[in-house]
């Protein structure tokens, strides 16, 4: 099966088969849409939750909440989607290392909540979600059928 | 640039070497062999590509420092050489890490990173308050971006790597220290200002 690795910042789209990859999100968070009519698939592999002026949002979208929700509908448009059948899978945003004691939110909540936001603002439903905890996360988008499968080490893996 | 790279090469290198010297004393004076360090510049998406196998599951202590100078550091074992170490400090045979071997690993990394910060504090005469230390067993690509992201890093990261590994058992490991990247010209000015002082 083709497979399609989707690195730190970046997104990938797919159209009828194939396979949409994150490794390794940690306090990342990874954003599925689907459409199950035309069966196209995006996944983005976010990293932080604002992007920031004068730095890399417009090269590297799929960086932050606030401006890889966005390219993602755009793309998956592109592939031939349509936005009112959209349906979001989001994992990730772990919090590995909680010896930290801060008033601060941790990072992985943040982009949790900021990839919320931003999907509550363009209307589409988040269908499936396995967040927060303190283990990191792979998650893979099954183009032909929408399923998202998510398996964490040491566990069974699991479908959302 | 290079100049940049190579003298916070040789910050990495004193810290590391303190830090290894520590653990060679932990292993009843086992010899530890430390590459050549590489201090890098790496765009965001070098960053991301930057650890080869992102599934592999790794051990991880990690302290991040805060208030006045920030930054990450990192020891980092493949999980065969954590067991193999945890056993030897524990002296409990195991095929996997029990609570005992998590802890003992836990302590010596502490100290392993304390070392290497008490030489860089020495070096620079800055201040390092690191957090108290965590440990985490998991995919190496997800302890590596958390700890970016922990950076808060925007275009660009330093990354200072040193690798070392010892015949005496199948133990080898990283250490990371990732500066908040605009703490090079921090440290430098505080390091000339030391070796000037040091030569009159």
């Amino acid at each position: 099966m083709n497979e399609v690795f989707v690195n730190m910042g970046q997104i990938g789209v797919l159209r009828n088969s194939g396979v949409l990859v994150t490794v390794g999100l940690g306090s990342c968070v990874g954003v599925s849409l689907y459409d199950p009519s035309t069966k196209v698939g995006a996944l983005a592999h976010v990293f932080l939750a604002k992007s920031r002026e004068n730095t890399d949002r417009e090269t590297i979208p799929g960086k932050y909440a606030d401006t890889a929700i966005p390219a993602l509908i755009d793309m998956a448009v592109k592939a031939g989607a349509n936005r009112n059948r959209f349906q979001a899978k989001i994992a990730g945003g772990a919090h590995l290392f909680d010896n930290f004691k801060s008033d601060m939110p941790p990072v992985g909540q943040k982009n949790v909540e900021a990839v919320i936001e931003q999907l509550n603002k363009y209307k589409i439903p988040i269908t499936g979600k396995d967040v927060f905890g303190k283990r990191g996360r792979k998650m893979s988008l099954y183009v032909d059928t929408g399923i998202v499968v998510v398996t964490t080490i040491g566990q069974e893996s699991i479908q959302i | 640039m290079k100049d940049k790279l190579d003298f916070l090469s040789e910050l990495g290198n004193i810290g590391a070497s303190y830090a290894t010297t520590a653990l060679s004393k932990m292993l009843h004076d086992a010899k530890l062999k430390l590459t050549v360090p590489q201090s890098r510049l790496l765009s965001f998406n070098e960053a991301a590509n930057y650890i080869p196998d992102p599934e592999a599951v790794v051990v991880c202590v990690y302290m991040r420092m805060v208030e006045g100078f920030e930054a990450n550091i990192a020891f980092i074992l493949p999980l065969n050489s954590a067991v193999a170490l945890a056993e030897y400090l524990t002296s409990e045979k195991s095929d996997h890490l029990s609570e005992l071997g998590l802890s003992a690993l836990l302590e010596v990394g502490n100290i392993m990173l304390s070392s290497y910060l008490t030489a860089l504090s020495m070096l620079s005469g800055a201040k390092l308050t690191p957090t108290v230390p965590g440990i985490a067993v998991d995919m190496n690509g997800a302890i590596w971006e958390s700890i970016l992201a922990d950076a808060g890093i925007t275009d660009f990261v330093t990354v200072l790597e040193t690798h070392f590994s010892t015949d005496n058992m199948e133990l080898s490991g990283n250490l990371f220290f990732i500066p908040d990247h605009d703490l090079y010209d921090f440290l430098s000015q505080k390091v000339s200002g030391f070796l000037l002082e040091e030569n009159t």
